[in-house]
Protein backbone atom coordinates (compact mmCIF):
# COMPACT_ATOMS: atom_id res chain seq x y z
CA UNK A 1 0.00 0.00 0.00
CA UNK A 2 1.61 3.37 -1.04
CA UNK A 3 -1.43 5.74 0.45
CA UNK A 4 -3.52 5.59 3.17
CA UNK A 5 -5.48 8.21 4.36
CA UNK A 6 -8.37 7.15 6.95
CA UNK A 7 -10.56 10.32 7.67
CA UNK A 8 -8.07 12.47 7.93
CA UNK A 9 -7.84 16.07 8.47
CA UNK A 10 -5.06 18.38 7.24
CA UNK A 11 -4.27 21.97 7.94
CA UNK A 12 -1.97 24.84 9.09
CA UNK A 13 -1.55 26.13 12.23
CA UNK A 14 -3.91 23.65 13.98
CA UNK A 15 -6.56 24.94 11.08
CA UNK A 16 -8.06 22.48 9.31
CA UNK A 17 -8.30 23.48 5.56
CA UNK A 18 -9.25 20.16 4.08
CA UNK A 19 -10.94 17.34 6.44
CA UNK A 20 -12.71 13.73 6.08
CA UNK A 21 -10.05 12.04 3.80
CA UNK A 22 -10.42 8.58 3.04
CA UNK A 23 -8.39 7.71 0.30
CA UNK A 24 -5.98 4.11 -0.60
CA UNK A 25 -3.41 4.01 -3.43
CA UNK A 26 -1.77 0.89 -4.60
CA UNK A 27 1.49 0.72 -6.73
CA UNK A 28 1.27 1.56 -10.62
CA UNK A 29 -1.76 3.22 -9.88
CA UNK A 30 -3.06 6.53 -11.09
CA UNK A 31 -4.75 8.79 -8.55
CA UNK A 32 -6.56 12.12 -9.89
CA UNK A 33 -7.43 14.90 -7.39
CA UNK A 34 -10.53 16.78 -8.46
CA UNK A 35 -11.62 20.12 -7.08
CA UNK A 36 -12.12 24.02 -7.97
CA UNK A 37 -9.76 26.28 -7.12
CA UNK A 38 -8.83 26.81 -3.16
CA UNK A 39 -10.58 22.76 -2.30
CA UNK A 40 -7.52 22.03 -0.52
CA UNK A 41 -5.89 19.65 -4.05
CA UNK A 42 -2.08 21.20 -3.35
CA UNK A 43 -2.44 20.68 0.81
CA UNK A 44 -3.54 17.18 0.44
CA UNK A 45 -0.19 17.02 -1.82
CA UNK A 46 1.84 19.16 0.94
CA UNK A 47 0.01 16.48 3.54
CA UNK A 48 1.23 13.16 1.54
CA UNK A 49 5.41 15.02 1.95
CA UNK A 50 5.00 15.61 5.64
CA UNK A 51 4.35 19.41 4.89
CA UNK A 52 1.37 19.96 6.67
CA UNK A 53 -0.15 19.20 9.85
CA UNK A 54 -2.78 15.82 10.36
CA UNK A 55 -5.22 17.26 12.58
CA UNK A 56 -7.54 14.47 13.39
CA UNK A 57 -7.43 10.71 11.45
CA UNK A 58 -4.36 8.30 10.21
CA UNK A 59 -2.06 9.31 7.19
CA UNK A 60 0.33 6.51 6.30
CA UNK A 61 3.07 6.98 2.74
CA UNK A 62 4.49 3.26 2.77
CA UNK A 63 3.32 2.18 5.79
CA UNK A 64 5.13 5.16 7.87
CA UNK A 65 4.00 8.68 8.80
CA UNK A 66 4.29 11.21 5.70
CA UNK A 67 7.42 12.89 6.52
CA UNK A 68 9.41 9.50 7.08
CA UNK A 69 8.90 8.80 3.60
CA UNK A 70 9.45 11.77 1.64
CA UNK A 71 12.57 9.83 0.34
CA UNK A 72 10.34 7.93 -2.24
CA UNK A 73 8.29 10.58 -2.50
CA UNK A 74 9.00 12.76 -6.29
CA UNK A 75 7.23 16.40 -6.74
CA UNK A 76 6.29 18.53 -9.14
CA UNK A 77 5.23 21.73 -8.44
CA UNK A 78 3.17 24.25 -9.99
CA UNK A 79 5.63 26.11 -12.82
CA UNK A 80 3.72 29.48 -11.95
CA UNK A 81 5.07 29.12 -8.33
CA UNK A 82 8.47 29.55 -9.98
CA UNK A 83 11.11 32.69 -10.19
CA UNK A 84 11.70 32.22 -14.39
CA UNK A 85 14.41 35.30 -13.54
CA UNK A 86 16.51 32.78 -11.72
CA UNK A 87 19.66 31.88 -13.09
CA UNK A 88 19.62 28.21 -13.60
CA UNK A 89 19.73 26.07 -16.92
CA UNK A 90 17.23 23.10 -17.43
CA UNK A 91 20.15 20.93 -16.57
CA UNK A 92 20.71 22.36 -13.50
CA UNK A 93 17.28 22.16 -12.59
CA UNK A 94 17.26 18.52 -13.34
CA UNK A 95 20.61 17.79 -10.88
CA UNK A 96 18.39 18.78 -7.85
CA UNK A 97 16.70 16.30 -8.58
CA UNK A 98 19.76 14.20 -7.26
CA UNK A 99 20.89 15.97 -4.59
CA UNK A 100 19.48 14.03 -2.23
CA UNK A 101 20.95 11.10 -3.56
CA UNK A 102 24.58 12.56 -4.48
CA UNK A 103 24.57 14.40 -0.71
CA UNK A 104 24.28 18.22 -0.59
CA UNK A 105 28.12 18.52 -0.05
CA UNK A 106 29.62 15.82 -1.89
CA UNK A 107 30.56 16.64 -6.01
CA UNK A 108 28.34 15.23 -8.86
CA UNK A 109 29.31 12.08 -10.65
CA UNK A 110 28.76 10.49 -13.76
CA UNK A 111 25.74 8.78 -13.18
CA UNK A 112 24.33 11.49 -12.08
CA UNK A 113 25.31 13.32 -15.38
CA UNK A 114 23.61 10.41 -16.78
CA UNK A 115 20.25 10.50 -15.05
CA UNK A 116 20.36 14.10 -15.80
CA UNK A 117 20.56 13.32 -19.66
CA UNK A 118 18.11 10.78 -19.83
CA UNK A 119 15.10 12.02 -17.55
CA UNK A 120 15.64 15.61 -19.90
CA UNK A 121 15.43 12.51 -22.71
CA UNK A 122 12.25 11.24 -21.55
CA UNK A 123 10.60 14.78 -21.27
CA UNK A 124 11.83 15.43 -24.87
CA UNK A 125 13.66 18.19 -23.82
CA UNK A 126 17.62 16.41 -24.34
CA UNK A 127 18.09 19.67 -26.52
CA UNK A 128 17.58 22.00 -24.25
CA UNK A 129 19.65 21.24 -20.98
CA UNK A 130 21.95 24.48 -21.52
CA UNK A 131 18.86 26.72 -21.95
CA UNK A 132 17.92 28.97 -19.48
CA UNK A 133 14.75 27.62 -17.01
CA UNK A 134 13.23 30.76 -17.60
CA UNK A 135 13.40 31.10 -21.41
CA UNK A 136 11.77 27.70 -21.90
CA UNK A 137 7.90 27.77 -22.89
CA UNK A 138 5.25 27.02 -19.76
CA UNK A 139 5.04 23.69 -21.09
CA UNK A 140 8.81 22.56 -21.41
CA UNK A 141 9.15 23.89 -17.65
CA UNK A 142 6.40 21.66 -16.85
CA UNK A 143 8.88 18.50 -18.30
CA UNK A 144 12.16 19.95 -16.92
CA UNK A 145 10.45 20.18 -13.52
CA UNK A 146 8.92 16.45 -14.38
CA UNK A 147 12.38 15.17 -15.54
CA UNK A 148 13.69 17.12 -12.42
CA UNK A 149 11.38 14.12 -10.58
CA UNK A 150 12.37 11.23 -12.41
CA UNK A 151 15.92 11.73 -11.95
CA UNK A 152 14.86 10.90 -8.31
CA UNK A 153 13.78 7.69 -9.10
CA UNK A 154 10.45 7.67 -6.84
CA UNK A 155 8.42 5.31 -6.41
CA UNK A 156 5.71 8.16 -5.27
CA UNK A 157 5.31 10.76 -7.75
CA UNK A 158 3.31 13.87 -6.57
CA UNK A 159 2.20 16.71 -9.32
CA UNK A 160 0.67 19.57 -8.85
CA UNK A 161 -1.95 20.87 -11.68
CA UNK A 162 1.21 19.55 -14.07
CA UNK A 163 -1.59 20.36 -16.93
CA UNK A 164 -2.11 24.34 -16.02
CA UNK A 165 -1.29 26.02 -18.98
CA UNK A 166 0.30 23.23 -20.93
CA UNK A 167 0.39 23.58 -24.92
CA UNK A 168 -0.22 20.11 -26.29
CA UNK A 169 2.47 18.82 -27.30
CA UNK A 170 4.07 19.01 -23.81
CA UNK A 171 0.56 17.64 -22.47
CA UNK A 172 1.13 14.63 -24.62
CA UNK A 173 4.91 14.33 -23.53
CA UNK A 174 4.26 14.71 -19.82
CA UNK A 175 0.94 11.69 -20.20
CA UNK A 176 2.82 9.62 -22.08
CA UNK A 177 5.77 9.63 -19.08
CA UNK A 178 3.25 9.18 -16.90
CA UNK A 179 1.97 5.94 -18.57
CA UNK A 180 5.27 4.29 -18.89
CA UNK A 181 5.79 5.37 -15.05
CA UNK A 182 2.59 3.16 -14.06
CA UNK A 183 3.57 0.35 -15.71
CA UNK A 184 6.67 0.37 -14.31
CA UNK A 185 4.90 0.12 -11.18
CA UNK A 186 5.13 3.62 -9.77
CA UNK A 187 2.65 5.23 -8.00
CA UNK A 188 0.90 8.66 -9.29
CA UNK A 189 -0.95 11.21 -7.20
CA UNK A 190 -2.41 14.49 -9.62
CA UNK A 191 -4.30 17.24 -8.62
CA UNK A 192 -6.01 18.86 -11.59
CA UNK A 193 -9.25 20.68 -12.07
CA UNK A 194 -9.49 19.39 -15.76
CA UNK A 195 -12.11 16.62 -15.15
CA UNK A 196 -12.29 15.26 -18.37
CA UNK A 197 -8.48 14.39 -18.22
CA UNK A 198 -8.64 13.40 -14.80
CA UNK A 199 -11.34 10.60 -16.33
CA UNK A 200 -8.74 9.85 -19.11
CA UNK A 201 -5.57 9.36 -16.89
CA UNK A 202 -6.67 8.07 -13.57
CA UNK A 203 -7.65 4.68 -12.11
CA UNK A 204 -9.02 6.64 -9.23
CA UNK A 205 -10.55 9.79 -8.64
CA UNK A 206 -10.38 11.50 -5.17
CA UNK A 207 -12.97 14.49 -5.79
CA UNK A 208 -12.73 17.25 -2.73
CA UNK A 209 -13.75 20.87 -1.63
CA UNK A 210 -12.89 21.51 1.64
CA UNK A 211 -13.92 18.04 2.61
CA UNK A 212 -13.33 14.87 0.53
CA UNK A 213 -16.56 14.24 -1.09
CA UNK A 214 -16.05 10.58 -3.49
CA UNK A 215 -13.21 8.67 -3.83
CA UNK A 216 -13.29 5.65 -6.44
CA UNK A 217 -12.83 4.81 -9.97
CA UNK A 218 -13.40 7.86 -12.47
CA UNK A 219 -17.04 6.58 -13.69
CA UNK A 220 -18.19 6.30 -10.52
CA UNK A 221 -16.96 9.50 -8.73
CA UNK A 222 -16.98 11.65 -11.80
CA UNK A 223 -20.94 11.72 -11.92
CA UNK A 224 -23.37 15.10 -11.80
CA UNK A 225 -24.52 14.61 -8.12
CA UNK A 226 -21.46 13.81 -6.86
CA UNK A 227 -19.87 17.16 -8.95
CA UNK A 228 -23.39 18.80 -8.15
CA UNK A 229 -22.42 18.46 -4.14
CA UNK A 230 -18.70 19.23 -4.22
CA UNK A 231 -18.88 22.08 -6.96
CA UNK A 232 -22.54 23.74 -5.22
CA UNK A 233 -25.24 23.07 -7.87
CA UNK A 234 -23.03 24.23 -10.79
CA UNK A 235 -23.00 20.39 -12.41
CA UNK A 236 -25.45 19.49 -16.00
CA UNK A 237 -25.80 16.33 -17.26
CA UNK A 238 -25.03 15.75 -21.75
CA UNK A 239 -27.27 13.65 -23.31
CA UNK A 240 -23.60 11.41 -23.94
CA UNK A 241 -23.25 10.52 -20.65
CA UNK A 242 -21.16 12.70 -19.91
CA UNK A 243 -20.68 15.52 -17.39
CA UNK A 244 -19.87 19.30 -17.45
CA UNK A 245 -19.05 22.38 -15.15
CA UNK A 246 -20.77 25.56 -15.36
CA UNK A 247 -18.41 27.84 -13.15
CA UNK A 248 -20.35 29.85 -11.22
CA UNK B 1 58.37 53.07 6.38
CA UNK B 2 56.39 50.52 4.70
CA UNK B 3 53.29 50.66 2.04
CA UNK B 4 50.50 49.68 4.25
CA UNK B 5 51.44 52.52 5.91
CA UNK B 6 50.22 55.04 3.05
CA UNK B 7 46.37 55.59 4.17
CA UNK B 8 46.18 55.80 -0.07
CA UNK B 9 47.17 52.51 0.02
CA UNK B 10 45.08 51.07 2.74
CA UNK B 11 42.40 52.32 1.07
CA UNK B 12 43.29 50.70 -2.34
CA UNK B 13 43.77 47.23 -0.40
CA UNK B 14 40.25 47.50 1.21
CA UNK B 15 38.14 48.97 -1.61
CA UNK B 16 39.53 46.08 -3.15
CA UNK B 17 38.66 43.26 -0.80
CA UNK B 18 35.41 45.47 0.10
CA UNK B 19 34.04 45.13 -3.39
CA UNK B 20 34.87 41.57 -4.26
CA UNK B 21 32.97 41.07 -1.24
CA UNK B 22 29.95 43.09 -1.71
CA UNK B 23 29.85 41.66 -5.81
CA UNK B 24 30.14 38.25 -4.51
CA UNK B 25 27.24 38.43 -1.92
CA UNK B 26 25.18 40.82 -4.36
CA UNK B 27 24.74 38.53 -6.57
CA UNK B 28 22.67 36.55 -3.95
CA UNK B 29 21.18 39.73 -2.66
CA UNK B 30 19.99 40.41 -6.39
CA UNK B 31 18.86 37.12 -7.28
CA UNK B 32 16.76 36.46 -4.51
CA UNK B 33 15.58 39.86 -4.91
CA UNK B 34 16.88 40.63 -1.21
CA UNK B 35 17.93 44.53 -2.19
CA UNK B 36 15.47 45.79 -0.50
CA UNK B 37 15.99 43.93 3.00
CA UNK B 38 19.44 44.98 1.94
CA UNK B 39 18.58 48.64 2.27
CA UNK B 40 16.51 48.01 5.55
CA UNK B 41 19.73 46.40 6.99
CA UNK B 42 22.18 48.97 6.21
CA UNK B 43 19.73 51.79 7.76
CA UNK B 44 18.97 49.91 10.70
CA UNK B 45 22.69 49.13 11.55
CA UNK B 46 23.34 52.38 11.98
CA UNK B 47 21.01 52.90 14.96
CA UNK B 48 23.33 49.76 16.59
CA UNK B 49 26.93 51.47 15.33
CA UNK B 50 25.58 54.90 16.79
CA UNK B 51 24.86 53.05 20.08
CA UNK B 52 28.16 51.38 19.82
CA UNK B 53 30.33 54.51 19.58
CA UNK B 54 28.15 56.12 22.22
CA UNK B 55 28.71 53.31 25.07
CA UNK B 56 32.03 52.54 23.87
CA UNK B 57 32.55 49.42 22.67
CA UNK B 58 33.58 47.87 18.52
CA UNK B 59 30.73 49.55 15.96
CA UNK B 60 31.23 46.14 14.46
CA UNK B 61 29.83 44.53 17.47
CA UNK B 62 27.14 47.28 17.46
CA UNK B 63 26.10 46.84 13.78
CA UNK B 64 26.34 42.88 13.91
CA UNK B 65 23.44 42.88 16.84
CA UNK B 66 21.23 45.80 14.89
CA UNK B 67 22.00 43.89 11.63
CA UNK B 68 20.98 40.37 13.19
CA UNK B 69 17.58 41.52 15.25
CA UNK B 70 16.63 43.14 11.70
CA UNK B 71 17.78 40.03 9.72
CA UNK B 72 16.04 37.56 12.10
CA UNK B 73 13.16 39.99 12.07
CA UNK B 74 12.18 39.95 9.14
CA UNK B 75 12.90 35.79 8.01
CA UNK B 76 10.03 35.85 11.06
CA UNK B 77 7.50 38.14 9.42
CA UNK B 78 8.35 37.00 5.84
CA UNK B 79 7.05 33.49 7.00
CA UNK B 80 3.86 34.48 8.50
CA UNK B 81 1.35 33.97 6.01
CA UNK B 82 -0.78 36.93 4.12
CA UNK B 83 2.27 39.46 5.70
CA UNK B 84 3.22 42.17 3.69
CA UNK B 85 7.02 41.69 4.03
CA UNK B 86 8.04 44.53 1.96
CA UNK B 87 5.79 46.89 4.32
CA UNK B 88 7.15 45.39 7.21
CA UNK B 89 11.03 46.02 5.97
CA UNK B 90 9.79 49.31 5.10
CA UNK B 91 9.02 49.79 8.30
CA UNK B 92 11.63 48.51 9.98
CA UNK B 93 14.44 50.82 7.45
CA UNK B 94 12.67 54.09 8.78
CA UNK B 95 12.21 52.73 12.37
CA UNK B 96 16.03 52.02 12.12
CA UNK B 97 17.27 54.94 10.89
CA UNK B 98 14.77 57.05 13.37
CA UNK B 99 16.38 55.38 16.01
CA UNK B 100 19.89 56.03 15.43
CA UNK B 101 18.95 59.67 14.18
CA UNK B 102 17.05 60.11 17.72
CA UNK B 103 20.32 58.40 19.52
CA UNK B 104 22.60 60.81 18.05
CA UNK B 105 20.29 64.07 19.18
CA UNK B 106 20.98 62.75 23.00
CA UNK B 107 24.69 63.54 22.03
CA UNK B 108 26.05 66.68 21.28
CA UNK B 109 29.55 67.04 19.06
CA UNK B 110 28.79 63.75 17.48
CA UNK B 111 28.21 65.00 13.89
CA UNK B 112 31.37 64.73 12.53
CA UNK B 113 31.79 60.82 13.04
CA UNK B 114 27.78 60.57 11.68
CA UNK B 115 28.72 61.56 8.20
CA UNK B 116 31.56 58.76 8.37
CA UNK B 117 29.42 56.17 9.64
CA UNK B 118 26.64 57.47 6.92
CA UNK B 119 29.08 57.84 3.64
CA UNK B 120 32.17 55.74 4.79
CA UNK B 121 35.79 57.19 5.48
CA UNK B 122 38.03 54.53 3.22
CA UNK B 123 41.19 56.98 3.67
CA UNK B 124 40.73 56.24 8.13
CA UNK B 125 40.58 52.29 7.47
CA UNK B 126 43.13 50.81 9.90
CA UNK B 127 44.98 47.44 9.20
CA UNK B 128 42.20 46.14 11.35
CA UNK B 129 39.73 46.86 8.85
CA UNK B 130 41.49 45.58 6.64
CA UNK B 131 42.19 42.28 8.17
CA UNK B 132 38.74 41.83 9.09
CA UNK B 133 37.40 42.84 5.48
CA UNK B 134 40.01 39.73 4.16
CA UNK B 135 39.00 37.15 6.60
CA UNK B 136 35.11 37.67 5.83
CA UNK B 137 35.69 37.70 2.30
CA UNK B 138 37.51 34.06 3.05
CA UNK B 139 34.36 32.95 4.59
CA UNK B 140 31.93 34.16 2.71
CA UNK B 141 33.28 32.70 -0.66
CA UNK B 142 34.25 29.26 1.19
CA UNK B 143 29.98 29.41 2.61
CA UNK B 144 28.52 30.17 -0.78
CA UNK B 145 30.76 27.62 -2.87
CA UNK B 146 30.18 25.38 -0.35
CA UNK B 147 26.80 25.43 0.23
CA UNK B 148 25.78 26.41 -3.44
CA UNK B 149 23.71 23.37 -3.73
CA UNK B 150 21.56 24.19 -0.80
CA UNK B 151 21.32 27.61 -1.45
CA UNK B 152 20.42 27.95 -5.50
CA UNK B 153 17.36 25.16 -4.46
CA UNK B 154 16.32 26.83 -1.40
CA UNK B 155 16.41 30.14 -3.56
CA UNK B 156 14.95 28.66 -6.81
CA UNK B 157 11.95 26.45 -6.04
CA UNK B 158 10.82 26.94 -1.65
CA UNK B 159 8.19 24.25 -2.53
CA UNK B 160 10.40 21.66 -4.57
CA UNK B 161 13.66 22.07 -2.00
CA UNK B 162 11.17 21.31 1.24
CA UNK B 163 9.38 18.00 -0.42
CA UNK B 164 13.09 16.70 -1.57
CA UNK B 165 14.11 17.51 2.58
CA UNK B 166 15.93 20.87 2.89
CA UNK B 167 15.25 23.12 5.60
CA UNK B 168 14.73 25.96 3.57
CA UNK B 169 13.80 28.18 6.53
CA UNK B 170 17.36 27.44 8.34
CA UNK B 171 18.77 28.50 4.96
CA UNK B 172 17.09 31.57 4.17
CA UNK B 173 18.32 32.59 7.54
CA UNK B 174 21.77 31.71 7.19
CA UNK B 175 21.63 33.81 3.55
CA UNK B 176 19.94 36.91 5.17
CA UNK B 177 22.67 36.48 8.05
CA UNK B 178 25.63 36.34 5.59
CA UNK B 179 24.15 39.78 3.99
CA UNK B 180 24.15 41.37 7.23
CA UNK B 181 27.57 40.53 7.92
CA UNK B 182 28.77 41.61 4.69
CA UNK B 183 27.16 44.90 5.05
CA UNK B 184 28.66 45.41 8.49
CA UNK B 185 31.89 44.55 7.29
CA UNK B 186 31.63 47.27 4.29
CA UNK B 187 30.38 50.56 6.74
CA UNK B 188 33.87 51.62 7.53
CA UNK B 189 34.69 51.80 3.72
CA UNK B 190 31.37 52.62 1.82
CA UNK B 191 29.34 53.91 5.17
CA UNK B 192 26.04 52.47 6.12
CA UNK B 193 23.91 54.17 3.32
CA UNK B 194 26.17 53.16 0.41
CA UNK B 195 27.54 49.69 1.10
CA UNK B 196 23.28 48.62 -0.67
CA UNK B 197 25.08 50.59 -3.95
CA UNK B 198 27.95 49.06 -3.96
CA UNK B 199 26.07 45.29 -3.24
CA UNK B 200 23.25 45.25 -4.98
CA UNK B 201 24.38 47.61 -8.32
CA UNK B 202 27.85 45.63 -9.63
CA UNK B 203 25.33 42.40 -9.05
CA UNK B 204 22.41 44.10 -10.96
CA UNK B 205 25.12 44.93 -13.94
CA UNK B 206 26.81 41.71 -13.87
CA UNK B 207 23.32 39.94 -14.20
CA UNK B 208 22.41 41.85 -17.50
CA UNK B 209 25.45 40.65 -19.68
CA UNK B 210 24.94 36.45 -18.50
CA UNK B 211 21.78 34.28 -17.49
CA UNK B 212 24.79 32.08 -15.69
CA UNK B 213 25.25 32.05 -11.67
CA UNK B 214 28.92 31.52 -11.93
CA UNK B 215 29.61 34.09 -14.76
CA UNK B 216 27.24 36.26 -13.31
CA UNK B 217 29.34 36.77 -9.71
CA UNK B 218 32.55 36.42 -11.73
CA UNK B 219 31.18 40.22 -14.06
CA UNK B 220 29.85 40.84 -10.20
CA UNK B 221 33.22 41.04 -8.49
CA UNK B 222 34.76 42.48 -11.26
CA UNK B 223 32.37 45.38 -11.39
CA UNK B 224 32.19 46.13 -7.66
CA UNK B 225 36.85 46.34 -7.48
CA UNK B 226 36.43 48.88 -10.32
CA UNK B 227 33.73 50.57 -8.66
CA UNK B 228 35.56 50.57 -5.66
CA UNK B 229 38.84 51.40 -7.58
CA UNK B 230 37.34 54.30 -9.92
CA UNK B 231 35.55 55.68 -7.31
CA UNK B 232 38.66 55.99 -5.13
CA UNK B 233 40.70 57.90 -8.12
CA UNK B 234 37.52 60.03 -8.76
CA UNK B 235 37.82 60.92 -5.47
CA UNK B 236 41.58 61.31 -5.29
CA UNK B 237 41.21 63.37 -8.54
CA UNK B 238 38.25 65.43 -7.89
CA UNK B 239 38.53 65.77 -3.97
CA UNK B 240 34.84 64.07 -3.63
CA UNK B 241 33.95 62.06 -0.60
CA UNK B 242 35.26 58.30 -1.71
CA UNK B 243 32.10 56.67 -0.43
CA UNK B 244 29.84 58.84 -2.80
CA UNK B 245 32.07 58.38 -5.50
CA UNK B 246 32.46 55.00 -5.21
CA UNK B 247 28.47 54.04 -5.17
CA UNK B 248 28.40 56.73 -8.54
CA UNK B 249 30.63 54.93 -10.07
CA UNK B 250 28.76 51.35 -9.41
CA UNK B 251 25.62 53.33 -10.58
CA UNK B 252 27.32 54.23 -13.85
CA UNK B 253 28.42 51.18 -14.72
CA UNK B 254 24.78 49.63 -14.10
CA UNK B 255 23.43 52.38 -16.59
CA UNK B 256 26.01 51.30 -19.19
CA UNK B 257 25.58 47.95 -18.71
CA UNK B 258 21.77 48.84 -19.07
CA UNK B 259 22.14 50.60 -22.69
CA UNK B 260 25.14 47.94 -24.04
CA UNK B 261 24.17 44.52 -22.52
CA UNK B 262 21.11 43.66 -24.48
CA UNK B 263 22.31 44.90 -28.11
CA UNK B 264 25.50 43.10 -27.39
CA UNK B 265 23.66 39.90 -26.01
CA UNK B 266 21.29 39.83 -29.44
CA UNK B 267 24.06 40.48 -31.75
CA UNK B 268 26.10 37.69 -29.63
CA UNK B 269 23.31 34.86 -30.68
CA UNK B 270 22.52 35.98 -34.04
CA UNK B 271 26.37 35.53 -35.44
CA UNK B 272 26.00 32.23 -33.43
CA UNK B 273 22.52 30.50 -34.78
CA UNK B 274 21.03 27.79 -32.28
CA UNK B 275 22.02 23.86 -33.55
CA UNK B 276 19.03 21.89 -35.32
CA UNK B 277 17.29 25.49 -35.93
CA UNK B 278 17.12 27.28 -39.60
Amino acid sequence: MVLRFADTSVGYHGVAVLTHVDLSLEAGQCLALAGPNGAGKSTLIKAVLGLTEVLAGTAEVFGRTPARSREQCGYVPQVGDLDPDFPVTAAQVVLMGRYRRIGWWRPTRATDRRAVTEALDRVGLADEAGRRFGLLSGGQRQRVLLARALAAEPELLLLDEPFNGVDVVSQEAILSVLRELTRSGTALLLSTHDLALARDVADLVCLINGRQWAFGPPGEVLTADQLRSAYGGHAIDLADGRTVLVEP
Amino acid sequence: MSWWDDALHRAIAEVILAGALAGLIGVQVVVRRLSFFTMALTHATFPGVVAASLIGVNVFAGGIVAGAVVALGVAALSRRQGQNAAAATGVVLSAGFALGAGLIATQSGFSRDLSALLVGSILTVNNQDILITAAMLVAVAALLAVCARPLTFAGFDPGGARAAGLAVGAWDVVLLLTVEAVVVTIVPAVGTILAVALIVAPAAAARLWSTRLPVITALAVSFAVASGLGGLYASYIWNVAAGASIALTATLLLAVSSLLARPAASLLTASRPREGTA
